[in-house]
């Protein structure tokens, strides 16, 4: 899969659809949990029946809670230098998913707990080809 | 089961050790536990060892046969446990059983680790299936943003505040100066720790816990051999391993379920609070808690989740002085993770210490009042929790 812009970090994360991005995984058929990224078997440990489906998640959010990256993170993260502090956040979508994200803002001190965010494909560094690596974020609405 | 009894605990001082191999560090605090059981090492009939991540073990984690070797390698059963951060919690559990089961009577656990510096690098494979990986490689989350996230969400919750938080590092090193296996022995003015740098908002420097070296060593015995050895034994009152539950608010790779319907960190509290029913003691027994302060947060979170005190009261308790060795819920009397820094693997054992000590009333100017149960947990990656609660 690549998007518009440039190469995903990992492959079957995400996609670019005609109503916009969206997360890529998986939903049990049997008893609804959902899963990001797509799961093999229902991880819910009370279902009968394991019966995995693809789903799509996107997107609406609201941003649980965040935190405010000053110091560049370990590998295998990779950032573009000069290195700039980044807000990461747990964003609640109403799909039933509690995801990790990276927030997409130029103020990362600006972020608030509580704001309905949405989903958007964004770069999150550049490879030494040149290309931008892109990653899914979410940006206050 | 049969009782089991702390008949011994060494450690060696947590810091940098350039000039030293794990295997060395971890041979000082086995010594050491020997000699304060009065048991020599071929007496010993298993070893529990934490697998290290970062040092030693031949690379897979064989610190157990590293330590065999160092010490004379009798052919005694060695059993090497590998659970992230809780490695040394696991490695006391399986010391614990092999005791209780009666399958033996002496039994060594041992933790050591060497840390690389920096931020820790979390997963240790490059596979886009491991999850861990995964979630470093796409948003880039080090441990320390991990926990400001969680402690950032109970700034809403509850108003905590950045003062309150500072004071719990200014707590720990008050308590620091006291113990002479701290890394980091130096009070903190509360200014001091508010102009640390920011490191992973809402924490501050001082407010999360460096990377470290450090070992050591506790050997477990049965009540017959507890007699033998010693007119005032300690006991393992309970010792317990969990994991995370699914529908835990806090995602382990990239996403959880919502709404949450455990606690979060329920690897941690389904331990903890399994310890406290095979113990037969509950929250209002603990006389002192060590708990895995990678963070201040975790200070006020888990006595929380644990039932120590009312949700909301944790902040109020640290204000009032009452988590220090002379409170009314003393936390982390060693100086904690903040004074010592975290040798990943060998935290578990390193509470096992300080919980004998305590109970034992070694603890010289740290010590908690006439201490008779105490609690250690630790948590790690991969959703592994560990308890364990001492009583004499």
């Amino acid at each position: 899969m690549t998007t518009t812009n440039g190469v995903p970090v990992a492959e079957g994360l995400f996609t670019e659809t005609a109503d916009g991005p969206r997360l890529t995984g998986s939903r049990c058929a049997t008893c609804g949990t959902p899963s990001f990224p797509k799961a093999a078997v229902c991880h819910s440990p009370g279902c009968t029946e394991s019966k995995i489906e693809d789903a799509q998640f996107g997107p609406h959010g609201t941003l649980w809670s965040y935190s405010v990256q000053y110091y560049p993170p370990p590998p295998p993260a990779k950032y573009d230098e000069p290195y700039e502090p980044y807000a990461l956040a747990l964003i609640d979508m109403p799909e039933g998913l509690r995801v990790m994200a990276r927030v997409s803002t130029d103020d990362p001190e600006s972020v608030k707990v509580g704001v309905d965010v949405e989903l958007v494909l964004e770069k999150l560094y550049t490879n030494p080809e040149g290309e931008e690596v892109i990653t899914w974020k979410f940006r206050e609405v | 089961m049969r009782e089991v009894a702390v008949a011994g605990v060494g450690m060696h001082p947590w810091g940098k050790f350039p000039d030293k191999s794990v295997t060395q560090l971890s041979r000082e605090a086995v010594e050491a536990a020997l000699a304060d059981a009065g048991v020599a090492w071929p007496e010993i009939q298993a070893v529990s060892a934490a697998s290290s991540r970062f040092s030693g073990g031949k690379g897979w984690g064989l610190n157990g046969n590293d330590i065999v070797e160092e010490m004379g390698s009798t052919g005694v059963p060695v059993y090497n446990l590998s659970a992230g951060c809780a490695a040394g919690g696991n490695a006391l559990n399986i010391g614990y059983t092999l005791v209780a089961s009666g399958l033996y009577d002496k039994v060594l656990v041992v933790g050591a680790e060497k840390m690389p510096k920096g931020f820790i690098q979390t997963s240790g494979v490059e596979e886009e299936t491991d999850l861990e990986y995964l979630r470093q490689l796409s948003v880039g989350m080090p441990g320390p943003a991990f926990w400001g996230m969680l402690c950032r969400r109970r700034m809403e919750e509850h108003g905590t505040t950045e003062k309150q938080l500072a004071q719990i590092a200014v707590k720990s090193h008050k308590i620091s100066i006291h113990n002479e296996n701290a890394r980091f022995r130096k009070e903190f003015t509360l200014e001091d720790v508010l102009n640390s740098a920011m490191v992973s908002y809402p924490l501050r420097l001082f407010e999360i816990c460096p990377v470290s070296d450090g070992a050591a060593a506790v050997v477990l015995c049965s009540a017959d051999e507890a007699k033998k050895l010693t007119t005032k034994p300690v006991w393992v009152a309970s010792s317990t391993v969990a994991t995370s539950r699914h529908d835990d608010g806090i995602p382990k790779g990239l996403a959880t379920i919502t709404p949450p319907g455990g606690t979060h960190h329920s690897e941690a509290s389904v331990a903890v609070k399994r310890a406290f029913e095979e113990s037969g003691a509950g929250p209002a027994d603990i006389d002192l808690v060590e708990l895995q302060d990678n963070t201040v947060y975790y200070e006020l979170a888990f006595p929380e989740e644990w039932g120590l005190c009312e949700a909301g009261e944790a902040e109020s308790l640290v204000e009032s002085g009452e988590t220090m060795p002379t409170g009314r819920l003393p936390i982390n009397p060693s100086g904690g993770f903040l004074s010592f820094g975290e040798a990943t693997t060998a935290m578990g054992v390193f509470q096992v210490c300080e919980l004998a000590w305590q109970l034992r009333g070694e603890a010289s100017a740290r010590q908690v009042p006439d201490a008779k149960v105490g609690l250690g947990q630790t948590l790690g990656l991969g959703g592994n929790g560990t308890a364990v609660m001492l009583k004499r």
